[in-house]
């Protein structure tokens, strides 16, 4: 059996494909300003590493994220965050919440055993704890993503940023670069106030071990080690790229819908 | 959702909806009549009505903008106060022979004190003071508040509000309820014959014309209902919780997704008819306190009701086999906040999911509240 998961994200588009619930390639791409071009070209370049000539060989599709209804070779839409959820319990089985970080937004989901998501909570009414976020401040300090995450790890007396707002807590970055503090302070300071952030949302549905964090912004260290300080116990690492924690939980789902099919051919 | 009403009735009340000053209310003014708008579900209409006049329920509808309004609140005030006073800055209430505003919210309270000094061509602004208790101590305060509005509504429009046309307009809007809570039964069917945005259209519709012809239209609309196929498509079967919510288009977003908006309790919605006025007692004014203070279903702005409202939300979720119940509130209310994470709390012992939604007066943001509705269901296993 095999099956795609394409999830369109405001930043980045993923696709992944699966053979009998394993992942035989997976692509990352930035998301054009056409949802369609960007499902399209990212699930073409992992088929192409898959050594599959054409989308028809796959038995179902599903997509998911912000750009899911967009997606024109899917067999069914369904949300990121059911994606999300199934994608990291399958990564990590003993997951019971998940924090996804996207491009644009933020939620939480407390999972019982099977996976199912009992209750979340999402932020997208604004910028503060999201990709773009990060990307901001990466600009206004001069420092790139990577550089975010290691000067964050680097800090010693994170200082108070008490703006949220993307805009305002840029300006205070400026205000503190121009009175000499410690670059690495600062930095580290923005991951403080983003993960209370978090752990507030976290809060509101429960705080359950293990917590894992999904979506691009779980590859920075800086803000894994911001939230663990938060919320006090220890965030998990995903065994795999947790940006495609969305994607995966698309293609299993796919693979689940295919096997009810067959099962009710069969009967 | 699949079949939509196609009906000449229907279209009615859907247009009273959509406008704000709507063609019954035109022709209404146009024959000489008077139109009194009023804040908030909790200033007896049938007085307004009992003075020859026409209640109307003020919304913001056809507002666009806040840019005038802006000014005169504070960054915490909600987009409803925003709008509504905005239109009033704009003009667009001109049509109305006067004004009644109650303390119902901060909110709302401040759209009066903008209203007397910065709107002076409506000559006619009143304002409540509404208890927040339900005893019969604030009974009986809420009924001379009744009474001194009797009184200036008398003197103002040089009419005469006797005890006998104010029982006369209370059975009327008691007939209202009464139709109202029909077309609510009919929802109760495993094929509810209307949607939840249709039914919020009539009920919107019913706070925005005379009483007679809106009982007269709702009674067709009843007939036409009778033996309809009904809505078999949804996910899911959904009641709908919150404050001001007089746009059927938000509806219309939740059920698209699939999850058929069965019941409510809503100030355009049950809170308004599931209860009748006491028509039994002797003084209307009384009659009417009781009714708006204590017997109906209550919203948070009333202290120490929490469980009774709770206990209503989860009887109307059985009796209406609800699945799961979608809390929305406008952004910056703070009676809803409170509630919503404490009735949260109450359907999760009972085993009913919520999803709990913050919105702006204007629907917008339609992506985000499609996510939501949809992982909701999904959650539920639909």
């Amino acid at each position: 059996m095999l099956v795609g998961g394409c999830d369109v994200g405001s930043a980045t588009g993923k696709a992944v494909i699966m053979r009998n619930e394993e992942i035989i390639s997976y692509e990352i791409i930035p998301s054009t300003t056409k949802p369609e071009v960007t499902a399209r070209t990212v699930m073409d370049m992992a088929l192409k590493k898959a050594g599959l000539s054409s989308i028809s060989e796959l038995d179902y599709i599903v997509g998911t994220g912000y750009g899911r209804l967009k997606v024109p070779f899917a067999n069914e839409n369904i949300s990121e965050i059911t994606c999300h959820a199934r994608g990291a319990q399958w990564l990590l089985p003993t997951v019971r919440t998940v924090v996804d970080i996207g491009g644009q937004d933020c939620k939480v989901m407390s999972l019982g055993e099977n996976g199912k998501v009992l209750e979340f909570v999402m932020n997208d009414r604004c910028a503060a704890g999201t990709g773009r976020f990060f990307e901001a401040m990466a600009r206004a300090l001069d420092c790139g993503l990577q550089g975010l995450s290691e000067l964050s790890l680097q800090g010693k007396n994170p200082a108070t940023i008490s703006s949220q707002c993307s805009v305002f807590a840029e300006s205070e970055v400026v205000t503190l670069v121009n009175e000499g503090k410690e670059l690495s302070d600062i930095v580290a300071g923005l991951h403080a106030s983003i993960a209370s952030r978090l752990n507030s949302m976290v809060r509101k549905v429960g705080l359950v071990e293990d917590v894992v964090l999904t979506g691009g912004c779980a590859k920075n260290d800086g803000l894994a080690k911001a939230l663990e300080d938060k919320l006090g116990v220890t965030v998990k690492k995903l065994p795999l790229d947790p940006q495609i924690a969305g994607a995966i939980g698309a293609a299993l789902i796919a693979a689940e819908r295919v096997s009810k099919q067959t099962t009710k051919s069969h009967a | 959702m699949e079949t939509k009403i196609k009906s000449k009735v229907f279209e009615k009340f859907s247009e009273a909806t959509r406008t704000l000053f709507n063609p019954v209310l035109q022709n209404w003014k146009d024959q000489g009549g008077k139109i009194v708008g009023y804040f908030c579900s909790t200033v007896p209409e049938e007085l307004i009505t009992a003075a020859g006049l026409v209640p109307l329920r003020m919304r913001a509808t056809g507002s666009t903008s806040t840019e005038r309004s802006d000014a005169f609140f504070s960054s915490i005030n909600c987009s409803f106060a925003r709008h509504c006073f905005n239109l009033a800055l704009t003009g667009d209430f001109k049509f109305l022979d006067g004004v009644i505003c109650v303390n119902s919210c901060d909110h709302v309270r401040r759209i009066y004190d903008n209203w007397i000094r910065f709107v002076p061509d409506t000559k006619f602004v009143e304002v409540m003071s509404l208890p927040r208790k339900t005893e019969a101590t604030q009974v009986a305060w809420y009924r001379d508040e009744i009474n001194l509005l009797r009184g200036k509504l008398e003197k103002h429009f040089g009419v005469k509000i006797s005890d006998k046309t104010l029982w006369k307009a209370i059975k009327l809007h008691n007939e209202t309820r009464r139709l109202q809570k029909k077309l609510y039964e009919l929802r109760k069917q495993d094929r509810p014959p209307i949607t939840g945005a249709e039914t919020l259209a009539v009920m919107v519709a019913g706070t925005a014309m005379p009483k007679e012809q809106y009982n007269n239209m709702l009674r067709e609309l009843l007939d036409e209902l009778k033996g309809a196929k009904g809505h078999s498509s949804h996910r899911a079967r959904l009641m709908i919780v919150g404050g001001i919510l007089d746009d059927p288009e938000y509806v219309s977003v939740i059920e698209d997704q699939g999850g058929l908006v069965v019941t409510d309790s809503l100030c355009f919605g049950t809170r308004i008819m599931w209860v009748q006025v006491d028509e039994s007692l002797s003084d209307p004014a009384e009659a009417l306190s009781k009714y708006y203070v204590a017997d109906r279903p209550s919203c948070p702005r009333f202290y120490g009701e929490h469980d009774n409202r709770a206990t209503y939300i989860i009887d109307m979720c059985r009796e209406f086999k609800c699945d799961g119940v979608i809390g929305e509130r406008l952004m910056f209310c703070d009676l809803w906040a409170v509630e919503h994470y404490m009735l949260g709390q109450d359907l999760k012992a009972a085993g009913i999911p919520m999803l709990k939604l913050d919105r702006e007066y204007l629907t917008g943001g339609v992506g985000q509240l499609r996510t939501r509705v949809q992982a909701f269901l999904e959650t539920m296993g639909r």
